[in-house]
């Protein structure tokens, strides 16, 4: 048996990849979140049709099933995308439709009245949605948005087990199969997810205290 | 016109229903079931025990009187030990070596399989419900200390597949710099890294993943135990199993703990089975099938710990 610390190096890679995940999920997330929010409060039926149909969707199948669809499924029908873009597609696929609700509860808190002003002035529709509404929306969502981004943080610990990624989770399964050494394992590998866990919470309460509009 | 289209859909769906139910490739042919028609040549040339062998253990001699030997064993095990649902008999090598351990005692290949499962195994011996255990069992010094081992009769251990389309990779030196699937939490796992740490592992959790995945093109390699990659090779037939295994798991025949008569009678059956090439023939006809290569050198008898 090697000892403990050459495995440093492995959990180290497992950390990194587990950030790149989360990092890379929640840009993909949140832009689609973004598009997803425009569409349901657009004017256009089917636009808003779609949103709600999304936000069903991938609220009501488990984030491992979208995995194991997208790096098996896809390759049927001729699409394979490496594995880390799959894992960080079908955590941000399957995360937007989180930040979308959360974002939505944003805009419904915006006040009905800034919307008329915006359309008196002769807004566009578009404009007025990304003037108006999304900065007092995002604004008023800031800690539940941190709230749902360590969500995605503790599930791309599956894409281990769904996209055949070695995340930290992964690491750790590997290495305790070497070692069989569980319990120091999995509390180390809990405690660096708590640790980045409250760095995401730190960050979004700081910026909650700072933009947070009192009505 | 009718009649012969209804017959060929009959035939078809037999075909399909067996091709569901053993996963065994539907031909014309014959002969293509492992062990189907080769099993009773086999059993015909097996040889038979003398009196005086048969006295030395008295084990032995209580299976002759019962006239059935009670084996331990599963029948969903392809290549192993499987039931064909035709014709009700246990194919593979496992069964095939059950059914010349039969005879030999018996005179006739006689046999009765009573479904054990890996935690019941060493309980089944231990309280005499069989006389002995053939069932991929791996010999260990910690079961040693429970029940006997004669044997070893197989070595397996982890071994390479690759697509029948691939080239070039014939043992683990051949897959560095290569990325090589696995099953998550197996040996097979941990042996690559200790025999090739310059390829890039791939884990997903179930066997069948993997090799889809391999199917794929997500890897170039898949490595498992060789007897559950043979039984894999028989699901699915663009995969292609590299002969000789890269780790040691030996298979032992359980016994009775403290039954030296009868580990030593089994003992001597084996190696007689080995020096007149009943053994070798007997892997050609079950595992041979899927394994590429000729039939592996048979193990040595006692030259494990715990045999």
């Amino acid at each position: 048996m090697r000892p403990f610390s050459e495995y440093l190096g492995d959990f180290a890679n497992g950390l990194l990849v587990t950030i790149e995940l989360t990092a890379s999920s929640f840009l993909v997330a949140a832009l689609i979140a973004v598009v997803l929010v425009a569409f349901r409060v657009s004017p256009i039926r089917p636009l808003r049709l779609f949103g709600t149909a999304y936000v069903h969707l991938f609220q009501n199948i488990p984030l491992l099933v979208w995995l194991v669809f997208l790096v098996f499924g896809l390759p049927e029908i001729g699409v394979k995308f490496d594995l880390f873009t799959t894992g960080v597609l079908g955590t941000g696929l399957y995360s937007a439709s989180y930040y979308a609700e959360t974002l939505r509860s944003g805009v419904n808190s915006v006040p009905l009245g800034q919307v008329e002003a915006a359309r008196a002035l002769g807004m566009s529709v578009a404009g007025s949605f990304g003037s108006i509404i999304l900065p007092q929306a995002l604004r008023s969502v800031v800690q539940p948005l941190g709230n749902v981004t360590i969500g995605l943080l503790m599930n791309t610990a599956l894409t281990g087990a769904g996209a055949g990624l070695v995340d930290l989770t992964e690491v750790a399964n590997r290495v305790n199969l070497e070692v069989t050494q569980p319990v120091v394992i999995f509390v180390g590998v809990g405690v660096m997810y708590g640790l980045l866990a409250l760095g995401i919470s730190t960050t979004s309460g700081a910026l909650a205290r700072k933009l947070v509009i009192h009505r | 016109m009718r009649l012969v289209f209804s017959r060929n859909w009959l035939i078809a769906a037999s075909c399909a229903i067996l091709a569901v139910t053993t996963a065994s490739a539907c031909s014309n042919s014959g002969g293509a079931v492992p062990g189907g028609q080769g099993a009773s040549q086999l059993i015909d040339k097996s040889p038979v025990a003398t009196d005086e062998e048969i006295a030395a253990s008295p084990t032995a001699a209580a299976i002759k009187r019962r006239g059935q030997l009670v084996i331990g064993s599963t029948k969903e095990n392809p290549l192993l030990s499987q039931q064909n649902p035709i014709t009700g008999l246990t194919e593979g090598f496992d069964a095939d070596l059950g059914r010349m351990l039969a005879k030999y005692i018996i005179g006739q290949p006689n046999t009765t399989i009573i479904n054990a499962t890996p935690t019941t195994r060493e309980t089944l011996l231990q309280n005499e419900t069989v006389d002995t255990v053939l069932y991929t069992y791996s010999i260990t010094p910690a079961r040693a200390e429970k029940i006997g081992f004669a044997g070893p009769y197989f070595v397996s251990g982890p071994a390479i597949a690759t697509l029948k389309t691939t080239n070039g990779i014939t043992k683990p030196a051949d897959l560095k710099g290569k990325k090589v699937l696995a099953a998550a939490n197996t040996t097979g796992a941990n042996v690559l890294k200790q025999v090739q740490p310059d390829a890039e592992l791939i884990t997903f959790p179930t066997s069948q993943e993997c090799i889809q995945a391999l199917e794929q093109g997500r890897a170039e390699a898949y490595v498992n135990d060789l007897t559950i990659l043979a039984s894999n090779a028989v699901l699915n037939t663009k995969l292609k199993v590299i002969g000789t295994p890269f780790g040691k798991d030996p298979y032992g025949i359980g016994i009775k703990h403290g039954d030296t008569a009868f580990k030593k009678f089994v003992n001597d059956w084996l190696k007689k089975i080995q020096a007149s090439g009943l053994w070798q023939q007997a892997y050609q006809e079950t595992l041979g099938t899927k394994i590429e290569g000729p039939a592996p050198a048979p193990p040595e008898i006692g030259s494990v710990p715990g045999s």
